[in-house]
């Protein structure tokens, strides 16, 4: 009868303890992952060849911060669009100077917040090459909305009309999932830099700067 | 005898509970398909007399949506288009108040959206039975810094008149 209460006492305490280290181990990888999470690195897949952070993390494919890698080290898709005044615009036009594609919506708040901001470092670093395309996604909004917001955030560069091909180039077979999403092309039509959703005002100027300074060859000054 | 075999029943339950544990938290994080959700349910009005319908929607957390009545032109409203159903009469839908909401980038912009729980009301005279009212529930869902192209939910009003 005492000894299989002890036998009973030693496996009670046996199940207390892989419980215990069930519960622990629990513990830390939830810590841990809450510290992936805020460290913010996602992978870039080795296929794109791009340099890659350190994370044993693999984001959900879906998510923006995902899908915000899915061109990084890709060579831009080519397009040829149509301007609000009707007037052929195609990403090769603008060979040999960094391009930032920016795609937009009429229903989409941060989109228009950040607008304002590129007309100003298209003004800023024109000398530098740069050449800023905002792609209207909702072209069923109509040219009138899409002319009103484009006025209304005081944008000068070309907009660009979207055929519904360009959109599944750069955001997958069901086109944007999210907006704003921005590629920073450079001047080997290379994807240096990807977004999606509204950054800081100097995140995006420092992505700016990276794709001036990216490419074979020195600042294009101004073509 | 019977003692060991339950300590060992315990251990493969506690084992299995803790692979299951580890399992989920390997699992990718779930993305919403739909950022707002209908929560369908029966209800009950009088036959023959002015009655309103509620139809609850949740607005998934993180999420945001515009009201029905946004502050600008451009912005996509929350709106249910039902269609018609027959021993059905329905008046003009019942939409909330919207709450203010503003970006952090963009403090002054201000935004009429709904968030969390919101209500949509149906008056409706019916005729006594069990009606059903198929719909659909237009919205365009934000995050903090990210839009999302429109959806649209189905929806289906399922009520008795007696």
């Amino acid at each position: 009868m005492k000894r299989s209460g002890l036998v009973l006492s030693v496996m009670v305490v046996g199940v207390a303890l892989l419980l215990w280290a069930g519960w622990h181990n629990l513990r830390e990888r939830k810590l841990a992952m809450q510290q992936a999470q805020e460290n913010h690195v996602v992978l870039v897949p080795e296929k794109s060849g791009a340099a890659t952070s350190g994370s044993a993390m693999q984001p959900d494919p879906q998510s923006p911060e995902a899908e915000a890698t899915q061109m990084r080290g890709k060579v831009a898709p080519a397009f040829t669009l149509v301007t609000l005044d009707g007037k052929k615009v195609s990403l090769s036009d603008f060979k040999g100077r960094p391009v930032l594609v920016n795609f937009w919506a009429t229903w989409c708040g941060p989109c228009k917040v950040e607008m304002p901001w590129f007309e100003e470092f298209q003004k800023q670093y024109a000398s530098q090459g740069l050449e800023i395309l905002g792609l209207a996604d909702d072209v069923d909004a109509g040219k009138d909305a899409i002319a009103k917001v484009a006025q209304k955030t005081g944008v000068t560069y070309p907009i660009l009309l979207t055929d519904g091909k360009v959109q599944k180039a750069y955001g997958g077979p069901d086109g944007m999932d999210y907006l704003p999403m921005s590629f920073y092309v450079d001047k080997n039509g290379v994807v240096v830099e990807e977004t999606a959703g509204l950054g800081s005002k100097d995140e995006i100027e420092a992505h700016i700067k990276k794709v001036i300074a990216s490419g074979a060859t020195p600042a294009a000054g101004g073509q | 005898m019977r003692l060991s075999l339950g300590v060992a029943g315990l251990l493969a339950f506690a084992a299995v509970g803790y692979a299951q544990q580890v399992g989920n938290l390997d699992a990718p994080p779930a993305k919403p398909k739909s950022y707002v959700v209908y929560a369908a349910e029966q209800q009950s009005v009088a036959a023959g007399k002015r009655s309103v319908l509620e139809l609850h929607f949740r607005v998934v957390d993180g999420f945001h949506v515009n009201s029905h009545t946004p502050k600008s032109e451009l912005l996509i409203p929350t709106r249910v288009e039902l269609q018609p159903a027959t021993g059905v009469k329905a008046d003009a839908i019942e939409y909330p108040a919207g709450t203010s909401y503003s970006f952090s980038f963009d403090p002054t912009e201000k935004l009429d959206v709904y968030s969390g729980d919101f209500t949509v009301k149906l008056p409706v005279v019916a005729e006594a039975g069990t009606h059903t009212v198929d719909g659909t529930l237009r919205y365009q869902a934000c995050d903090h810094a990210a839009c999302y192209p429109p959806k649209s939910l189905p929806v289906q009003v399922i009520f008795t008149a007696k």
